[in-house]
């Protein structure tokens, strides 16, 4: 017994005894997991978030330590973990039972003691109904209960509750994400927090595992990827610097020729390919940014009932837009809206007999066939059907030109969105007279994962709408006005235009252009270049599928993002390495494989390093959680990712799980990093920032930014600082010693 | 005499055979063109196309033998090769032990079947399935019986009718296509097995009776939980239980032809569903419930009803007759149109609703009609179709389905919701439908791809 135990009075129920902080203690344990996003938004996050301020070394080996602690197939602590993914399952569920789970509104604990005495699954020793019905109300004395009746010593409950999340980090995971990162306003049907979560956890160990507190401890073990990882980091390093340092002598600071067009993409790196492809066909300018555009939106686009938040998940979106009709009057939008309704009640009308009772004996019978015939046709021939169907979609829900309803956003702060977006991407003279902004989503069927194709900037969704809404902020004269005001004169004949880029297809939709007829023929040109660009990109995607060389690529590729039965419409972001913020000029000519996020950055234009420091610390911080998810998805799929695509099971249509139950298998599942169950896609590679600027403003601003020491000086990331007065190109080591690298 | 070879053709072709090798012809191309692009990448690919094909062939011998000993070992056949494919990834011990689990079930069928099959061919004294079924009804020996019970419990544990019900709501560590392919294919069994035997079923009332009653239960039991089920694929597996029950209801009945027609239509309808279930994320669920009880809607539902049951009687050749147990699917028909006239009592203006309620009630009643009128009319010849006269089981069953469905749509149901009563019954439903716990990926660290 240690000293503070004995010290303890006996009855810890009395008043006078000082109840631990439990909140501090389930705060404290929950750094072993990281919050996990619903399929929805499909967010990606280090699966290691919450030990990010240990050295990366440190914290696999203790993330690796707590997720096998589970190997030694405890029946204890499997009866805890089944019941707990049952009571989870209904108790998150978002609209899949039709039947919900009672008292859900109550909170998890709450809904959980008031059906828990009546499981008989819980109840098979004398004194559990005693003991379940004697509950306390809150959550947090139902904590300390229970460690009490554990015998669990009071040095080691923090570690006890950790344990507890690292059983299931994937359900836990979730509860994270609702107690941090959820909206409030979503949450109210069935309210959670992570105290409720251990309560729950807790009374089930008490019942069913009481000896837990025994349970023995296992050896810690390093897994064999933390020595293989710094071998390839530096092979790749040095490789893409050999390049990169090839081209910066090249750089020059001579006037250029005005292109004819300035393209802007996502820092995505599959953006990277396609601005290659592009500048290709013509005298064209691209540029990376993060594809929200600086908008912290949120949206609700045409045709959709639900906004959603288009903007990174570390912003909180500051305005609402609601996207209009261009044209309100015109008959396609009554068509379009009738359409939309007609479509909604044969909808619901299937659900209302398929999800009820006695209703779906019939309904199989009036359905069957045409189903069986549906299945046939999407399995043997998707693009003949989606050929023969999409004319007839069209005809009844014609598409129609969507404008952005901007009036809750003030002039000035439209200002500010479009004067600190120009500035970040260095955009500020030679404006083209056409300037496209480039948002970027998937088209894919029949994929739970769809979201995690989609413009993470945009928080897992499509990006044309807020480039529709940047697009409409700066071709607005008053804006122009104030914005020449603050020094930046966009000149007249510049028309900035809204498109997005389908990572799937390579198609770019460029949105409403109704154009003066000068700009009407750059259009076209662009227009025709862009389709070009598409079919080059194609044929270099069709070699990564092993398609034969024989195919179509448009067509192949377009025939993957309608397949219903096709695992692998595109392959995201695997590959990703390397993050560099710099002119274009700096990659220009090199082939990067589409490895890299760009993001683009005119040193000599940010004197004080505004730009640069949120750059470092808004779209690299993405970058490395988008980084750390393909690593650790395919440095150990099973405890870090979402197993194989053949055997997933979808619950509460917000997570998916393997077969009949398991933990919420988070991360991005096997079909997206591994091309074959033994080969890996995605090469395992801690992120590689490269930064051309002034090596000692790079300094100033890790010196103030916290997160950047965090990530850096804990290896989470590397850096690599070219200077363009000297060229001389540096290496950060993670003591903070810069070691020159050329 | 189930070993007798002198004399006994091993194939005999009919109707019923042409039916089942078509749907397992056009379910096993899908899936086979489906798993090739599905499971590109994964090691076992080649296996699982394999054994997809041989399950195919096995279930097309099964389908045109008339040897009962090439009946039983095609069925054997059959489901172990299911079980093979089911289990896809023997490294995960949560896939083996659900494929342990549904081979000792399926086991326990074939025991069944086999004495069955025994106590048949003494009594008919051949092992011809065409002979055992053109015995003349007086000679109904209690030998016959007793097989025919026996092979009753067969059809009841492929089709995973309660109490035989776990191993399907275990099934969902397979692949995709598999649990597609099961729920399209081997699950029917059952209803194909009853069919097969349906003249000699038609002579035994009591009989009839009992798995009446057992397909009442599966039935009830597999719909309400599938009302409470948070994740997709038990939710189609309870789904299907319930479908099963009610296939096997329609046995009980004497309805043997549209039993056939619903395996049929349900078979493609869950392939379609399983096939689809990545789609489920972003499938929009429309939350029309309880409203518009008022009398006027009522009155409407209620006519919607007639509109939708005349519409199947007549189209599906029926006819509207309360004395045999073909008033089953009119009653469903009725429920089916009511239930749509409370789904758009929502549309306005009421000229709208009151002019499509009628229309869709129509269209609803005339699409089930005509499923089931192209399978009663190929069936005709095999003479199944021998609706019961209607008793107080059967009466009470009908009844029953119905009562379950008004509670269900009752506003007042709701209530309900918060008594101990319903909570009792919420935890046993979800207890009852979970799967069996070794079947189960407790720990995720034992999962293996």
């Amino acid at each position: 017994m240690s000293v503070v135990e004995q010290l303890l009075p006996s009855n810890r129920y009395l008043e006078s005894f000082e109840m631990p902080d439990i909140n501090q203690l389930v705060s404290n344990a929950s750094d072993v997991i990281a919050p996990v996003w619903p399929l929805k938004t499909f967010i990606a996050v280090n699966p290691l978030q919450g030990l990010e301020n240990l050295p990366f070394e440190t914290a696999v080996i203790r993330s690796h330590h707590y997720r096998t602690a589970n190997e030694d197939g405890n029946s204890g602590r499997e009866s805890v973990n089944r019941e707990m993914i049952k009571w989870c399952s209904v108790f998150f569920d978002q609209g899949q039972a039709t039947i919900p789970m009672p008292h859900r509104e109550q909170g998890l604990y709450h809904a959980f003691v008031q059906l828990a005495s009546y499981d008989s699954r819980l109840l098979q020793e004398s004194g559990s109904k005693v003991f379940l019905e004697a509950l306390p109300s809150s959550a947090e004395e139902a904590i300390l209960q229970c460690l009490e009746e554990l015998k669990v010593p009071n040095a080691d409950w923090e570690d006890f509750i950790r344990q507890s999340f690292a059983a299931l980090p994937g359900w836990s995971g979730y509860v994270k994400w609702r107690e941090h990162w959820q909206n409030p306003s979503e949450s109210r049907i069935c309210p959670s927090s992570l105290i409720d979560y251990v309560a729950v956890r807790l009374v089930l160990t008490r019942l069913l595992w009481p000896d837990a507190a025994e349970s023995i401890d296992v050896p810690v073990k390093v897994p064999s990827y933390l020595r293989e990882l710094p071998i390839a980091e530096k092979q790749f390093r040095e490789e893409l610097l050999r390049h990169i340092l090839l081209q910066v002598e090249r750089i020059k600071d001579c006037e250029q020729q005005r292109p004819d067009a300035q393209l802007v993409f996502c820092i995505d790196v599959r953006s990277e390919p396609f601005r290659k492809s592009i500048e290709a066909q013509g005298n064209y300018k691209t540029l990376g940014f993060a594809g929200f555009f600086g908008l912290p939106i949120r949206v609700s686009c045409l045709g959709h009932e639900h906004s959603h938040d288009s903007c990174p998940v570390l912003l909180k979106p500051a305005h609402e837009v609601s996207e209009i009709p261009f044209d309100v009057d015109s008959p396609m939008v009554r068509r379009n809206r009738l359409g939309l309704r007609v479509n909604k009640l044969k909808t619901s009308l299937y659900q209302w007999l398929k999800y009820n009772f006695a209703t779906p004996f019939a309904l199989v019978e009036m359905v069957g066939p045409w189903l069986g015939l549906r299945m046939f046709a999407k399995t043997y021939a998707p693009s003949l059907l989606k050929q023969a169907i999409e004319p007839i979609r069209q005809n009844l829900i014609p598409e129609i030109d969507a404008i952005p309803d901007l009036a809750s956003i003030s002039w000035e702060k439209q200002a500010d969105y479009g004067e600190s977006a120009l500035r970040m991407m260095g955009l500020t003279n030679d404006l083209a007279p056409l300037v496209v902004l480039c948002g970027h989503g998937s088209t894919t069927n029949n994929n739970a994962f769809a979201s995690a194709l989609d413009c993470g900037a945009c928080g897992g969704n499509h990006g044309g709408s807020n480039a529709r809404a940047l697009a409409a902020i700066l071709n607005s004269p008053r804006i122009r006005l104030i914005l020449a005001e603050r020094g930046l004169t966009i000149p007249e004949d510049t028309l900035f235009l809204a498109a997005e880029h389908n990572t799937t297809t390579d198609e770019v939709s460029i949105f409403g252009a109704c154009a003066s007829p000068d700009h009407q023929s750059a259009i076209n040109n662009l227009r025709r270049d862009l389709a070009y660009a598409r079919s080059v990109n194609a044929s270099h995607r069709c070699k990564t599928f092993d398609l034969p060389l024989h195919r179509d690529p448009v067509a192949a590729t377009k025939e993957r993002s309608i397949d219903w039965a096709q695992p692998r419409p595109e392959w995201g972001l695997a590959r990703n390495a390397a993050f560099i913020v710099g002119p274009r000029d700096l990659t220009d000519q090199i082939d990067l494989e589409g490895r890299c996020f760009l993001h683009s950055y005119d040193w000599s234009s940010d004197d004080e390093g505004r730009y640069l420091t949120t750059i470092l610390t808004a779209p690299m911080v993405v970058a490395q959680w988008i980084n750390s998810q393909y690593l650790f998805s395919t440095l150990d799929n099973v405890a870090y990712g979402a197993g194989s695509k053949v055997t997933k099971n979808i619950v509460g249509k917000m997570g998916v799980m393997q077969g009949n139950a398991s933990d919420l298998m988070h991360g991005l599942p096997l079909q997206s990093v591994y091309s074959s169950d033994d080969d890996r896609h995605h090469e395992p590679l801690r992120l590689l920032t490269v930064v051309y600027s002034p090596r000692h403003r790079v300094q100033s601003i890790i010196d103030a930014q916290p997160v950047l020491q965090k990530l850096l000086f804990n290896g989470w990331v590397s850096m690599v600082v070219i200077d363009p007065t000297d060229r001389n190109a540096h290496l950060l080591e993670r003591d903070g010693t810069w070691q020159r690298v050329n | 005499m189930l070993f007798s070879f002198i004399g006994v053709p091993w194939f005999h072709t009919d109707q019923l055979s042409w039916i089942m090798a078509t749907l397992i012809v056009f379910v096993v191309a899908n899936i086979l063109a489906f798993s090739r692009r599905y499971l590109a990448g994964d090691r076992f690919r080649g296996r699982h196309l394999r054994d997809v094909t041989i399950l195919g062939v096995t279930i097309l011998i099964m389908a045109f033998a008339n040897h009962l000993l090439l009946f039983l070992a095609a069925w054997g056949a059959s489901n172990f090769i299911l079980v093979r494919l089911m289990i896809h990834k023997p490294q995960w011990p949560a896939a083996r032990s659900a494929g342990t689990l549904a081979l000792k079930t399926f086991g326990l069928g074939l025991f069944f079947l086999a004495l069955g099959f025994w106590f048949v061919a003494q009594g008919a004294a051949s092992p011809s399935i065409q002979q055992i079924n053109s015995a003349p009804s007086e000679t109904t020996s209690p030998q016959t019986t007793v097989g025919l019970l026996l092979i009753a419990l067969a059809a009841m544990t492929q089709s995973a009718a309660w109490p035989f019900h776990r191993w399907l709501m275990s099934s969902l560590n397979s692949p995709t296509p598999v649990s597609a392919l099961m729920h399209a294919g081997l699950v029917n069994g059952g209803g194909f097995l009853l069919t097969r035997f349906a003249p000699l079923y038609l002579h035994q009332p009591f009989l009839l009776h009992g798995i009446f009653i057992v397909g009442l239960i599966t039935a009830v039991v597999g719909t309400s939980w599938k009302l409470i089920q948070p994740d997709i694929k038990r939710m189609l597996a309870c789904s299907t239980m319930g479908q099963m029950g009610f296939m096997i209801m329609q046995c009980g009945m004497g309805l043997f032809a549209p039993a056939v027609s619903h395996l049929c239509w349900h078979g493609l309808f869950k392939a379609y569903l399983f096939l689809n279930v990545g789609s489920v994320v972003h499938e929009h669920r429309s939350n029309a419930h309880h409203h518009g009880s008022s009398t006027k809607a009522l009155m409407l539902a209620g006519f919607a009803g007639f509109v939708g049951a005349g519409a199947f009687a007549s189209v599906s050749g029926l006819g509207v007759n309360f004395e045999d147990t073909s008033c089953l699917m009119i009653v469903l028909a009725f429920i089916a149109g009511a239930q749509l006239s409370v789904g758009v009592s929502r549309l306005q203006p009421l000229a709208w609703q009151l002019a499509s309620t009628p229309l869709l009630a129509a269209l609803a009643g005339s699409l089930y009609g005509f499923s089931v009128r192209l399978i009663d009319t190929i069936l005709a010849p095999l003479h199944v179709m021998k609706p019961q006269p209607i008793d107080g089981i059967y009466g009470l069953g009908v009844i029953f389905i119905c009562l379950l469905w008004m509670l269900f749509n009752a506003k007042s149901a709701a209530r309900l919701r918060s008594t101990e009563a319903w909570k009792t019954l919420y935890v046993s439903s979800l207890n009852g439908s979970q799967p069996h716990p070794a079947t189960v990926t407790a720990n995720r660290t034992s999962y293996r791809f």
